[in-house]
Parts: C-alpha cells; structure tokens; sequence
C-alpha cells in the first residue's frame, strides 16, 4: 500500500480528523512505534503518535531515554518538516485547528442559546472589581479581610482548642494513668510534655486553617482569585513573583504556616516554590512577642519603631532575596507565564467550600504530625536528661538537664552576635519548634522558680460540659471580633507586670555576654529571631509544599542568613559606636 | 499588515495571525482556541497596566504584555 492510501487505516472508535496530509504521518509513525515494543506497550500508538506531532515537551524528554525513542524522534522530525512543507505552517497550529474545526461544527449542532449570557453580569462586577482607580483598593479590602480571619477572627478556636488539650484531656489522661499508678513518673511527663504538648502544637493550628481554607474556598470559588492575581501581577512581578503570590505573602503576617499552604493557589512550580521561600520572612505573629519583650527592655522609648522596622526589615530582604534567586538559582527555571483565564463570577456553594476545607486541614494534621511529635518527644528527652546536680530521669531542674548542657555546646557560635549564653540559646532551639515559647523558656531559664498551675478536681461530666460551654463562648468571641476585621490593635499585652523580673534578668543577661553593648545585642537577637526558621510546623508544611530539598534549602539557608544579619547588627553597630 | 496583539488598543479586536509563542505554554494556548483565523478582542487592561484582559470564544484570557505580543494579529476595523 502507497503511503498515502495508509491514511485512516489505523483509527479505531472515535477520533478527530487531523486532514489527509496528518493523517497519513499519524499512520507512519503508529507504524514506527510499533515496531518498538517496549515504547508501544507504554502509550497508545495513534495519542502519542499526535502528541510527538504536537512537539509535547514532557513525551520528548520520556522518549529520549526509552530504547528506540531518539529512532522515532528523527521519523518524528521527518514528518513534521514534511507537514509543515505542505501546509506552510506549524504542526502543532494545524492539529489545533482541526480540533477546533470539529469543536465548532459540534457546538453549531448540539448548543442552543437562550438565556442571557451570565458573561455580561460578570462583566458588570468586573468594571468595578478591576477598574482602575477601584481595583487595588477592592484588592486591599479583600486581603485584609482574609488576614483578619486567619488571625483574629480564629483566635478564640485556637484557644479553646489549647484549653481542651491542656485542661481536660490533659487531667483525663493524668487520671488513667494514676489508675494504673503511674502518676508522677517520668510516663507521666512524657505523655504530658512530650506527646500532649506535640498533639497540640498541630491541633491549635486546625482552627487557623479551617478559617484559611474558608476565606480560600470563597476567594477561589466565586472567582475573585483570578481577579487578584490580574489587579497585582504587574507589581509582583517585578520581583520575579506572580500576581496570586500577594496572598501568601500577607496571610505569612499572621501565621507562616497557612500562608506556605497558600502557595498552593500557584500554579507554576517556580512561582510557587520561591513565594514559599520567601514567605518565612514576613514576621508573623508569634514573633511579635519576643519584639514587645527586648523592644520594651532595651528601646523604652522608641519600642514600636523597633517592632516596626524589624517588620520592614523582613519586608525587604524577602524582596532583595527575591531578585537574586531569580536571577541566580531559579534562571534557568521555565519562566512563569501568566495565560490566566478570568472565569465568569459564580456563588460559591457550601458542600464545595466544606470540601475544600475538610480535604485540605485533614491533610495538613495528617502530614504535619510526625515531624512535630518527634521533635517534640526528643525536646523532651533532653529536658528529662539530668547531666548535672541531683535531680532522677523527668524530674530534674532545666539547668541541669542535657538541654541546657546542649545549649551551652552550641553559644559559642553566638558569640559574635552579643549573645552567647546557654540561656538565649535555649531560647532560640525552643524558638525552633515554635516561636510562641520563646519568651516563656526565657522565663524558664533565666528565673529559678516554677509556677505550678494547681488544676482544680473536676469531674468527666463537668469537663465535658466545660469543652461545651467554652465552644459556645468562643463562638461568640468569634462574633464578637468581627468587627475587629477593620481595627488593629497590636499592643494590648498587659502583663508587662509579671515580666519585670523576667526583663531584668534578661538586660543584665545579654549586657554581661555583649560586654555592655546590651542593646546592640538584643537588636542582633530580634533579627535573628525574625530571620531564621519559623517553627517545627512551618518546616512541616515547606516539606509538604515544596518538598524535602527545599525544605532543607530554607531551613540552612535561613540560619545562615540569620547568623550573618545578626552578625553585621551586632559588629557594625560597635565599629559605628552604636550602642 | 499583521501586528502583535500587544499594540491594540482597549476596545479594538482583531484576527489571530501567527503564533510566535514558544515554550511550554504555546500548547496550552493552542488548547485554549488561539488559533489561526480566530477573533479576540481587547477587553481591559489591569490598574497597574499589565497584564491585558482579551475576550476570545466567548471566555476572558488576560495574558502579560510580552506574551501578547508573540501573538500576530491583522487588526479589524
């Protein structure tokens, strides 16, 4: 048979009619993959016979490696130049436009139009939404309300969760283990300190992300993502980013760990994987504390000027960093495109938006949990550890336990930074896990006593009927922090009283180990604390996101970059005479 | 006399061309109907300029400047 009476012998059901000329290459190279049995076994001949014609990037990369695929790459390269010989154009337009050619006939046929295109109704918001003096404030609005929510509007979850594990479950579990006499050893601290305490750090955290996945599911569902990524992509893109790479960036001032979720919206792998390495570096909430604590100790005067700067500060290295890694790592990297359809505006529907949420934060506690058990349950093997002193196994003071030994290896290396004792390494290895105990070790290493909550006896009715009552009572707070969406108020910590004690030991601390350059010192901690990891969480969800290798990237590169920040604060401000 | 579809102005439309694109994204355009003979339109351009909202079979695409212009179109009246 001559060539071209080849042509449609080898179609089989339904197919689309590429044109003779097509056709007859189709059945040429359907003959040349079958005779590779290895390639022919792994794809339908006549699919991928289109898809080399097509010149798909992924299939050619996949055939170069298979036995007999660089054979049928050169046939491959003879039928398209004889293709586009005939038709004078690409091949890849050409297989287009018959699929097309036989979408179009189909829908002249088959598609009757009656109602009024939902098209100009979108179209009517959209002058509004993406109008040009209007759509950056629309924008803003719109974020902020989404920040809000991860922040404010779940607190009062986040801390009825908190008080459910450490109240109730936490006696529940004392109980039965005092039934089984075990109360007061060292089972007994490892299921409270070690696996209550790492259970919890990821449970508070469903709350944050029921509440993100919500304001998510809205923002994707109804289509307004499509129209934030199209108001600010010009902006973000100057810094090599996308336009949808604003929301993680914001929703990482309150909480790291939703936003490094967040990047999920990105649908370029580049885009996505650089947005959430640089998400880390927006200050996010559990910092502020350490801020208030050395900002009110060391700069009385000018406290929130700290605290704001040192936001500015994470700001613009994520900004600097941004353009060298474009420019550097990520260059040779596919260039994002921005070819983004703006779908027409629709309501979003519950069960969606419940899927959305329940798919999402369920897959977060599944995969996060691990890692955060295990660092929690080796913390509290080191805490456990007695090195020094007379204290048994779980029951020793933190000064002489293997974690204050560990930290005490580790200060050196701080030296240069103003701060090299055990105590501000402490701080800092515990500020690994999670920035929110940062201040609390500080408490616990830099004063000797303990305050022992003693828990009043309750019974498993009145427990339960508390978890129910607190529930209604953060709901209600919920409500009640509504209004908080358009307010900020950042500066409402009252316990400055109970920290006096805590802050004196603190200033003479770091003056001792800065040789009196005390506030040189502290500045130097702050932008560690604000440039390296996060917490345990965090590297959870850069795991699960970006994978183990930039997980690895981020964590060494972020405490190389702390040290070496903290590095010039500290040294540059004593050869200006700062401080 | 084909242009590149970055040069119309909001409110003009005009007939697809060529298609210079290149890279992984010219098959998806492909797949979403830019193709020869096809009309689109100039819907909008975004608050800061870029990128540009184009309306073609009936659907919104917005697209950068620079990937507009390695579309080719003869401008219609």
């Amino acid at each position: 048979m001559k060539s071209h009476e080849r042509a449609y012998t080898q179609r089989d059901g339904f197919s689309i009619d590429y044109g003779r000329e097509a056709e007859e290459e189709i059945v040429r190279l359907q003959e040349e993959i079958t005779r590779q049995t290895n390639i022919e076994s792994q794809f339908p001949s006549r699919w991928l016979a289109i898809k080399l014609l097509e010149g798909d990037h992924d299939i050619q990369t996949s055939l170069k490696e298979l036995k007999g695929g660089s054979e049928l790459l050169a046939a491959v390269e003879k039928s398209i130049a004889h293709l586009e010989k005939i038709y004078g154009d690409d091949v890849d337009v050409i297989i287009a436009d018959h699929r097309y050619g036989w979408i179009n006939g189909l829908v002249r046929e088959a598609v009757k139009h009656n109602s009024p295109d939902r098209l100009t109704k979108s179209d009517k918001v959209d002058r509004i939404v993406t109008h040009r003096l209007l759509g950056i404030p629309i924008f803003l609005i719109a974020m902020w309300v989404v920040f809000k929510m991860t922040t404010d509007i779940s607190a009062p979850y986040l801390d009825w969760v908190d008080g459910v594990i450490s109240g109730p479950i936490t006696n529940w579990i004392v109980s039965i283990l005092g039934v089984l006499g075990l109360d007061g050893s060292w089972v007994e601290s490892l299921f409270v300190d070690g696996i209550i305490a790492g259970v919890g750090g990821v449970l508070v955290f469903v709350p944050v992300m029921m509440f993100l996945y919500l304001a998510l599911a809205i923002l994707e569902d109804s289509g307004y993502m499509a129209r934030a990524a199209f108001v600010m992509d010009r902006l973000m893109h100057m810094l090599g980013l996308h336009g949808k790479s604003f929301l993680p960036m914001l929703i990482g001032f309150g909480c790291t760990v939703p936003a490094l979720y967040a990047t999920r919206t990105l649908e370029n792998e580049k885009d996505r994987i650089l947005t959430g390495l640089l998400v880390p570096f927006m200050s996010c909430g559990a910092r502020l504390p350490v801020y208030i604590l050395f900002g009110t100790i060391f700069f009385p005067e000018n406290a929130s000027g700290v605290v704001f700067g040192l936001y500015l500060l994470g700001i613009i290295t994520a900004i600097i960093l941004g353009i060298v890694l474009n420019k550097t790592l990520f260059k040779n990297k596919e260039q994002s495109t921005f070819v983004m359809e703006l779908p027409p505006y629709r309501l979003p529907t519950l069960r969606g938006i419940w899927f959305h949420m329940w798919e999402r934060t369920s897959s977060f506690v599944r995969k996060a949990w691990t890692i955060i058990m295990a660092t929690s349950i080796v913390l509290w093997i080191l805490m456990a550890l007695p090195v020094n002193g007379n204290g048994s196994f779980a029951d020793t003071d933190v000064r002489n336990s293997a974690f204050a030994t560990a930290n005490e290896a580790i200060a050196p290396v701080l030296a240069p930074l103003g701060f090299d004792s055990w105590e501000a390494s402490s701080a800092l290895v515990t500020g690994f896990v999670a920035k929110e105990v940062v201040v609390s070790t500080m408490a616990q290493v830099y004063t000797v006593e303990e305050v022992e909550e003693e828990a009043e006896a309750t019974t498993f009715f009145e427990d339960v009927g508390e978890i129910i009552t607190s529930f209604i009572g953060a709901t209600g707070d919920t409500i009640k922090s509504l209004p908080l969406i358009f307010g900020v108020n950042l500066f409402e910590e009252g316990e400055e009283d109970e920290l006096t004690d805590l802050m004196l030991a603190v200033r003479s601390g770091f003056e001792e180990s800065s040789g009196g350059h005390g506030a040189l010192a502290s500045m130097a901690f702050m932008v560690f604390v604000l440039i390296y990891t996060p917490c345990m969480v965090a590297i959870a969800a850069e795991k699960q996101e970006l994978g183990a290798k930039w997980m690895w990237f981020s964590i060494i590169g972020q405490l190389a970059l702390a040290w070496l920040m903290a590095f010039v604060v500290f040294q540059g401000g004593i050869l200006l005479g700062l401080g | 006399m084909s242009v590149p579809l970055s040069d119309l102005k909001v409110g003009e439309t005009g007939v697809i061309a060529k298609m210079n694109f290149k890279g992984a994204a010219r098959q998806r355009l492909l797949a979403m109907g830019l193709v020869k003979g096809e009309t689109i339109l100039v819907k909008r351009v975004a608050p800061l300029g870029d990128p540009i909202d184009f309306v073609i079979k009936g659907y919104h695409l917005s697209l950068r400047k620079t990937e507009a212009s390695e579309i080719l179109v003869e401008p219609q009246g």
